[in-house]
């Protein structure tokens, strides 16, 4: 197939110089695909940056008529009379959050330990593809099992009535950040030099005081950088959260108190807004938070990597 | 009264040409009309529109209709912004309802009869309730069952986000305007019908509304004043939750928008599409 095409192309070039004519096509092909590939770069950060801007663009047009004093640190969200407090929404997706990572990343590294350093290598061999699998399993089933297996499970062991809120959401958002967390944390550790662990053991340091001496410090860097994706994937995540926070604007007080965190909030309100209202922009502003949240988190990973190169 | 005779004939002499000659020349020759719809707003409203959209299409080739739904304000703001020519609404949008003051220069077009039923988890061991009863319940004076004649505990009240289309016709048909609580260790809020069925099916002791086309056997659809929520009693008056479904235009229809309209209204549509998907047609409701 291949010899039939480029059969013709050569004699039709044949009638130029041999040397110019290569030499040009091949400066024309060069040029042409380091412009598709720039093209390609500006469209994906243009996007970005469109996306930013429109978002900051219609949200910060609340503070026309929301106060920044209201909007960050009043807890009354009622739309419909004019009260535009985000507080209950900020603070929901910190709590929910940080109670996430509470229970994720310990499991996590214990995994993560047990993977790299115990398990027989052809039991890991099992469980690293079984992980990957899990990291790709899409967020509304995971909601799905928590509205059905977990609320159930928490109204009988906790005897509240209704089972929503932040500690379900963060069950349900540490089970499905465990894998990530595990199988990044699991290369972190993979990674440390060898010749580190044998002199540990060399010098007659038990395995417990190599794992919590030698080999957690030195994979320290992976691990935090596990931990943070880890958390900018619990903190976006919305699907999941809307089907087992209970939607209700009220700061958790308890655990098992119905609350709201930003992701649910807009998902919930968004269809029902008037346009070019207050509340649809305030709507915009909390999406310009998030995403500000994530773009930090970002950036924290990035600082940590070139902190580690040098 | 006019336009149903004549569409009814205009159907009639469609159906007869199609019997007759068969295939496409023949409903290209009961047509004229051409254009494009756009059907924008409430996602009760979708599978009827999409439905008569369907049919609608059939009879008239060279009009094209788009239809997507969001919340049902969606529907009469995309019509004052000039995105759509049909704006579906749960509520009269033409007029002020709790929490969404009326379009100016909107006319409403009603398409169907929707009820509603108060709907509770069957271990809450009530049947029915009253107006005031209900009041109470969604307002959060009255906190447990047993001050309604049910078994001894806490009620944890499911409602609808605000904005909802249900919740607005709830509050003003059930309720008589009067507000919902909005705060409180037992009450949570859902995002859809689908999401309100799943929530008072699995939660005991719970309460909450939903639209009767979506009520199972896994719940209890309270009787209101003493009267069940049923086709029937909405037909014959005596059951009050109930509201039409709207189709919002900027002004009088027009063009091929009115003559969709019309076949909707139509009352082969109404008796025939419109009550397999369970909505009440408009003509039973005299």
């Amino acid at each position: 197939m291949s010899k039939s095409i480029s059969a013709p192309a050569r004699q039709q070039s044949g009638g130029v110089p041999a040397g110019i004519g290569r030499r040009m096509r091949l400066r024309l092909a060069h040029r042409s695909f380091r412009i598709l590939c720039a093209a390609a770069a500006v469209l994906v950060s243009g996007v970005l940056l469109t996306m930013l801007f429109f978002m900051f663009r219609t949200g910060v047009l609340t503070f026309q008529s929301v106060s920044l004093r209201e909007f960050f640190l009043s807890a009354e969200w009622e739309p419909e009379n004019d009260k535009y407090g985000a507080l209950v929404f900020i603070a929901g997706t910190f709590m929910v959050t940080a109670l996430t990572l509470a229970i994720a990343v310990p499991i996590s590294i214990l995994a993560a330990l047990f993977l790299a350093e115990l398990a027989p290598s052809r039991l890991a061999r099992v469980i690293r593809p079984i992980l990957d699998l899990l990291v790709g399993i899409p967020s509304v089933v995971y909601g799905y099992m928590g509205l059905t297996l977990l609320i159930p499970a928490l109204r009988t062991v906790t005897g509240s009535n209704l089972g929503d809120g932040v500690l379900a959401a963060s069950l349900v958002l540490a089970i499905m950040i465990l894998p990530t967390i595990t199988r990044i944390s699991d290369d972190a550790i993979r990674t440390v030099p060898r010749k580190y662990i044998q002199g540990s053991y060399a010098l007659g340091a038990t395995r417990f005081q190599t794992v919590t001496g030698i080999i957690l410090p030195a994979a320290s860097r992976g691990i935090v950088q596990a931990c943070i994706l880890g958390m900018a994937r619990a903190i976006g995540e919305t699907m999941a959260v809307v089907m087992v926070i209970g939607n209700t604007p009220q700061l958790a007080d308890s655990l098992l108190k119905p609350t709201s965190v930003l992701t649910s909030n807009i998902v919930m309100q968004m269809p029902n807004v008037p346009f070019d209202s207050t509340w649809n922009n305030a709507l915009y502003m909390m999406g310009f938070l998030l995403l500000a949240i994530s773009l930090l988190m970002i950036a924290v990973v990035r600082l940590l990597q070139k902190k580690g190169e040098n | 009264m006019k336009w149903y005779g004549k569409l009814t004939t205009l159907t009639l002499a469609a159906t007869l040409l199609l019997g007759a000659a068969g295939g496409g020349a023949a409903t290209a020759a009961a047509s004229k009309l051409s254009g494009k719809i756009v059907v924008n707003g409430s996602s009760a409203l979708l599978p009827l529109t999409l439905q008569a959209s369907n049919e609608f299409k059939k009879l008239n080739p060279k009009v094209r209709i788009s239809a997507s739904a969001a919340g049902s304000v969606t529907g009469p703001q995309a019509v004052r912004k000039g995105i759509a020519d049909i704006g579906a609404c749960d509520w009269d949008a033409s007029t002020d309802v709790p929490g969404f003051s009326k379009f100016d220069g909107q006319v409403a077009n009603k398409v169907a009869v929707i009820p509603f039923a108060a709907i509770a988890n069957k271990s809450a061991g009530v049947s029915g309730l009253t107006t005031k009863q209900l009041q109470d319940i969604f307002s959060g004076k009255v906190k447990n069952w047993k001050d309604v004649g049910g078994k001894d505990a806490d009620i944890v009240v499911v409602n609808r986000a605000f904005g909802s289309g249900t919740r607005v016709n709830f509050q003003m048909k059930a309720l008589q305007g009067t507000d919902f609580i909005t705060k409180g260790d037992n009450y949570k809020e859902v995002k859809s019908s689908g999401d309100m069925k799943t929530a008072i099916e699995t939660t005991p002791n719970s309460i909450g509304y939903i639209d009767l086309v979506y009520v199972t056997d896994k719940m209890t659809a309270l009787k209101i004043d003493n009267v069940a929520p049923t086709t029937d009693n909405v037909i014959n008056g005596s059951y009050k939750v109930w509201s039409y479904g709207y189709f919002m235009t900027k002004g009088q229809p027009t063009g091929a928008t009115k003559a969709f309209i019309e076949y909707i209204q139509s009352a082969k549509f109404q008796n025939g599409s419109l009550k397999k998907l369970k909505f009440i047609p408009l003509t039973a409701m005299k």
